[in-house]
């Protein structure tokens, strides 16, 4: 074994600081994986690719999955054979997964088998903000959560020992601050399981109605299970009116909040370290006392409707209790009951009001500004990267379309190019929702023409989305004659979430070699007109596109150009602009490269009233040289970059 | 002026543009793919040069003829002009290649053998697909764009790219729109930056109409593109020569197919070009030139004197034939644009008097009715 890294070092008890995803993959080598998938996406892309460095030397395997359901079936496959199991995805993956999972929940699993799910309040990286933790009491499987990098660690390798007991999938959902945070962890052994795995001919593993009541029997054994288990916890004085129900990272902003409202002795912190289902028993305990009950979650109210329908249950016993939450509005995200991220001010905030209508002061309508946050951080434009060929594909499509002049329109898909729905991308996308839905609203307004409908209809997808969901609309499409183009925004990566492999860039998730399996030989077996373009090559891509435009069927368009971020690894030209060709504000061009086209790297000098590139961000491409009509951008021959 | 939306309203959206290319590539925002012009974003400003040069946006006629020629036009259906010839390329590698007599191509060869200009904009490319404007600098690159082209080419792009690579003395040979929007950026430009000023050429083509591009579709359905030698229109057809023969479509196949824009047309002999240069309409061998400029004069002198082009006179019932075929549409047009008051052209009350009301004798002058 040579160098390893933090995260899988060999010494018991040794304090090391991991990201809530390091400490995911740590848990996972600690409760001995031998199989772990993945479709990449944001907050938890990056746990599959720690442990694709490490599966080498650990002997375990690693697969990027292309999408997150034959993911979810692989590691399910390698339970029934016995082997521990991981599936990380996020939130949207698991609706991907999701008829599998509640198939899976009823048929069981054999090893253990942890869903690690991330879910991205606020939506950071995300179209929407989903709460998977109603998915994981939907499939009826166990949803445990962690607060911080230690707990990420434990909450991994307990959620193995439960599913392992139960025979069940136990899902992991983390939130992006867990992911993302850094703490201290305490290591412990390494564990290595040496299992032969193997299916006995008499083991089954089917999904029918029956095992529905053996999925609500496993679903009373976590419960039990949960009364004992250390990720639920409770701080704060022994019999308290106050109970704050928290978890996840809320329990620190809880905590945060009591401790700057020096409410330590008043408010009691319950947190759930197992989200469902419920350990009643535990909850019961410190409710029986509490006539305030608050709750500190996010996104969803989840725990508090759980809650609520726990103290529904066992009424007499627990007396008058008021609850504060997303439903009484005093506990809302920022944006609202049950929209994004908690933080410690509107826990503090929360507590306040609650006291002050106690007291019954007048309470203020507005939200306070914010006690503990620091000032405005400046606005940054969501905007593709310089030097994005998406930037250059976008301003294309954008041509064709207006010179068709038929009020043609995109339809938009999942990945890099989602940004296109701004002003990045000239605000040409018309729908966005998942992954390879920009192609399948496509089949079905590509069927429209019959009754009169003459838009150009055209569909964007990247290259890692297409192997992940567009191919099954790309066969509807060619089997139905949809009219439509689909424009393959091909990076050669999965960029959005990191530049992960996929099955077009002949390498696997260990950067061992794999077979290339091609765009254009699946386009080209389907028997659908097939054309090849660069983006950057504006003015030939434009017209490649407006010509598609005119054409029946399903149609194809490739738009190949590496990624950006990756390409000025290796070469990257210096671009400037000449001031003495820039015209500035005469020229007529309207500040066409900073003001239109608009680059973050084609900036305006103010005081010299010309273009300027900003070279420290610019990754020279050198599309805006080609599009300047002064031709006033000069692009310098390639560096090599070493 | 006007902006960029103005113009995308009164001309593109109402299917007015002649395909000139004037706009295409003057700045980021006009695009032109297989001859369809489009504004594909709205810059903003508020005042375009765009709008001031496009052929149907509304046209000074006067103001332009008198920059021009110094007067009001005299021949109120060619428009003015010292000389009308007929004239052929003297060598006869010219002339093969040329669509009649090669005229055009011992023009622009003279011009840039003689220093006059440094390149000329032509349309080349293939013969039966949508031609590609470019600037000629040598006399096989000439040559390569001899022939006639029966779609609208957006040569003027070109005429922006080499402006672009520092080229200052420029021929064009264009359209009749084409030399309108060439004239109309002269003035335009003559007041923006008089010391950036761009010797210009300007040798005009007859032209009636051009057609859409959809008629290339249409073509492919009866020949094989790659097949044509060459296209040319007779009275009642369509020719197009391959190696195995002549392909006739009837003229009433095509009509459909002609730019609305072109039916707006007021001037089908390029009447504010230096040199003008069509069809005799019965002799294949040579071609009708009417001089109209000083510039224009000394070109064909030039010409004349290295021995690249001879003349000879016109017949008469020939110069009454065009001059009838100018009128009727002239008046066509007028009419239709006196009834939709959106006229884009401004003539004078009386040249407009003269259109609408004057005969043709038989000795081709203008001669007004008995009432």
């Amino acid at each position: 074994m040579g160098f390893l890294p933090t995260v899988a070092l060999d010494q018991p008890g040794k304090k090391v600081f991991l990201s809530g995803n390091e400490a995911f993959a740590r848990g996972a080598l600690e409760a001995g994986v031998a199989y772990a998938t993945s479709y990449p996406g944001s907050p938890t892309a990056e746990v599959l690719e720690i442990l694709s460095a490490l599966a080498k030397t650990f002997n375990f395997y690693v697969e990027w999955s292309v999408n997150e359901k034959v993911a979810m079936e692989g590691a399910a496959a390698a339970s029934f054979a016995g082997l521990r199991s991981l599936v990380v995805m996020k939130c949207d993956g698991l609706n991907v997964a999701f008829d599998f999972l509640t198939s899976l929940a009823l048929a069981g699993t054999k090893g253990g088998m942890v869903i690690l799910v991330g879910d991205d309040p606020g939506a950071h990286s995300s179209a929407k903000e989903e709460d998977s933790r109603y998915l994981g009491k939907l499939a009826h499987i166990p949803v445990l959560e962690p607060a911080d990098p230690q707990e990420a660690k434990e909450a991994m390798v307990a959620a193995f020992e439960l599913s392992e007991f139960l025979r069940q999938p136990v899902m992991l959902r983390s939130v992006t601050r867990v992911c993302h945070a850094g703490g201290d962890v305490a290591l412990s052994k390494l564990q290595r399981i040496n299992r032969l795995p193997f299916l006995d001919r008499e083991e089954r593993f089917i999904t029918w109605i029956e095992f529905h009541a053996t999925a609500e029997t496993k679903i009373a054994q976590a419960a039990a299970w949960g009364e004992n288990t250390p990720l639920n916890t409770y701080v704060g004085p022994e019999r308290t009116k106050w109970l704050l129900i928290t978890e996840g990272p809320c329990f620190y902003y809880a905590r945060e909040a009591v401790v700057l409202l020096g409410w330590e002795e008043k408010v009691g912190i319950l947190k759930l370290g197992m989200v469902w289902p419920l350990p009643e028993e535990f909850l019961k305990k410190h409710l029986m006392h509490a006539e305030k009950v608050i709750f500190g979650e996010e996104v969803e109210p989840f725990t508090e409707e759980n809650v609520k329908a726990l103290v529904a249950q066992y009424g007499k016993q627990m007396g008058f209790i008021n609850f504060y939450g997303k439903k009484s509005g005093h506990v809302a995200g920022p944006a609202g009951p049950g929209l994004g991220e908690m933080n410690p001010d509107i826990i503090m905030q929360a507590l306040k009001r609650i006291e002050e209508e106690e007291q019954g002061l007048p309470v203020p309508q507005e939200r306070e500004e914010s006690l503990v946050a620091p000032g405005e951080l400046p606005n940054r434009e969501l905007a593709f990267c310089p030097g994005c060929p998406h930037r250059a594909s976008f301003w294309a499509l954008k041509g064709a379309l207006e010179l068709d002049g038929r009020g043609g329109f995109v339809l938009g898909d999942i990945g890099c190019y989602t940004l296109g729905k701004g002003r990045t991308g000239y605000n040409l996308l018309q729908t966005m929702h998942a992954m390879g839905s920009g192609a399948g609203l496509a089949c079905g307004f590509g069927q429209l023409s019959r009754f009169g409908f003459n838009q150009p209809v055209v569909a964007v997808g990247g290259d890692s989305t297409f192997y992940h969901a567009i191919i099954p609309a790309l066969v509807n499409a060619k089997y139905n004659q949809a009219d439509f183009l689909l424009v393959i925004l091909d990076n050669e990566t999965t960029a959005m979430t990191g530049h992960q492999p996929h099955p077009g860039t002949g390498l696997r998730a260990t950067g061992e070699g794999a077979e290339k399996i091609a765009l254009e030989e699946i386009v080209a077996g389907l028997k659908i007109p097939l054309f090849i373009s660069d983006p950057y090559a504006v003015d030939e891509t434009r017209a490649i596109i407006f010509r598609l435009l005119q054409e029946k069927g399903p149609r194809v368009l490739i738009l190949r150009r590496t990624c950006a971020l990756i390409a000025a690894k290796t070469k990257k030209p210096r671009v400037y602009v000449d001031p003495a060709r820039c015209l500035g504000d005469a020229c007529g061009c309207a500040r066409f490269c900073s003001r239109v086209f608009a680059c973050p790297a084609n900036i305006w000098d103010e005081e010299k009233g010309k273009a300027v590139i900003d070279e420290v961000i610019c990754n020279g491409c050198g599309v805006c040289a080609s599009l300047c009509p002064q031709r006033a951008i000069v692009v310098e021959e390639a560096v090599l970059v070493s | 002026m006007g902006t960029a939306r103005k113009l995308k309203k009164e001309v593109l959206d109402k299917g007015r543009c002649t395909g000139c290319g004037f706009c295409v590539d003057f700045c980021p925002y006009f695009k032109v793919v297989d001859e369809r012009i489009g504004l594909i974003h709205f810059c903003g400003l508020q005042e375009g040069i765009c709008y001031d040069v496009c052929p149907r946006t509304p046209t000074d006629l006067p103001r332009l003829d008198q920059g021009l020629f110094g007067r009001e036009r005299r021949d109120p259906f060619l428009g003015d002009y010292l000389f009308f010839f007929y004239a052929r390329a003297k060598e006869e590698e010219i002339r093969k290649k040329g669509q009649y007599g090669g005229v055009v191509s011992a023009l622009a060869l003279t011009a840039l053998e003689t220093g006059k200009v440094e390149g000329v904009v032509l349309t080349g490319g293939e013969k039966a697909s949508f031609p590609t404007p470019f600037f000629a600098r040598g006399k096989e690159e000439i040559l390569a764009g001899s022939s006639s082209k029966y779609s609208a080419a957006p040569t003027l792009a070109a005429f922006h790219t080499a402006r672009r690579e520092g080229f200052t003395k420029i021929a064009v040979v264009g359209r009749p729109c084409q030399v309108t929007a060439l004239r109309k950026w002269q003035v335009s430009e003559k007041e923006t930056s008089p010391e950036a000023a761009t010797e210009l050429l300007v040798i005009g083509l007859f032209c009636f109409w051009a057609l859409a591009p959809e008629f290339y579709r249409f073509l492919v359905t009866k020949v094989p593109p790659e097949a044509v030698l060459k296209l040319d229109v007779s009275e009642t057809a369509m020719v197009a020569t391959t190696k195995k023969g002549e392909i006739l479509i009837p003229l009433a196949e095509i009509r459909r197919f002609i730019r609305p824009a072109c039916e707006e047309c007021f001037d089908p002999t390029a009447e504010l070009s230096d040199v003008a240069v069509g069809a005799t309409e019965f002799d294949p061998g040579w071609n009708t030139l009417l001089v109209r400029t000083r510039q224009g004069k000394e070109l064909v002198r030039k010409a004349l004197k290295k021995g690249l082009l001879e003349l000879k006179s016109p017949l008469p019932q020939k110069v009454v034939a065009l001059r009838q075929a100018a009128l009727q549409k002239k008046r066509r047009v007028a009419l239709a644009l006196a009834q939709e008051g959106g006229a884009y052209l401004a003539p004078s009350q009386r040249y407009l008097a003269q259109v609408l009301a004057g005969e043709v004798d038989q000795h081709g002058l203008l001669a007004y009715g008995s009432s």
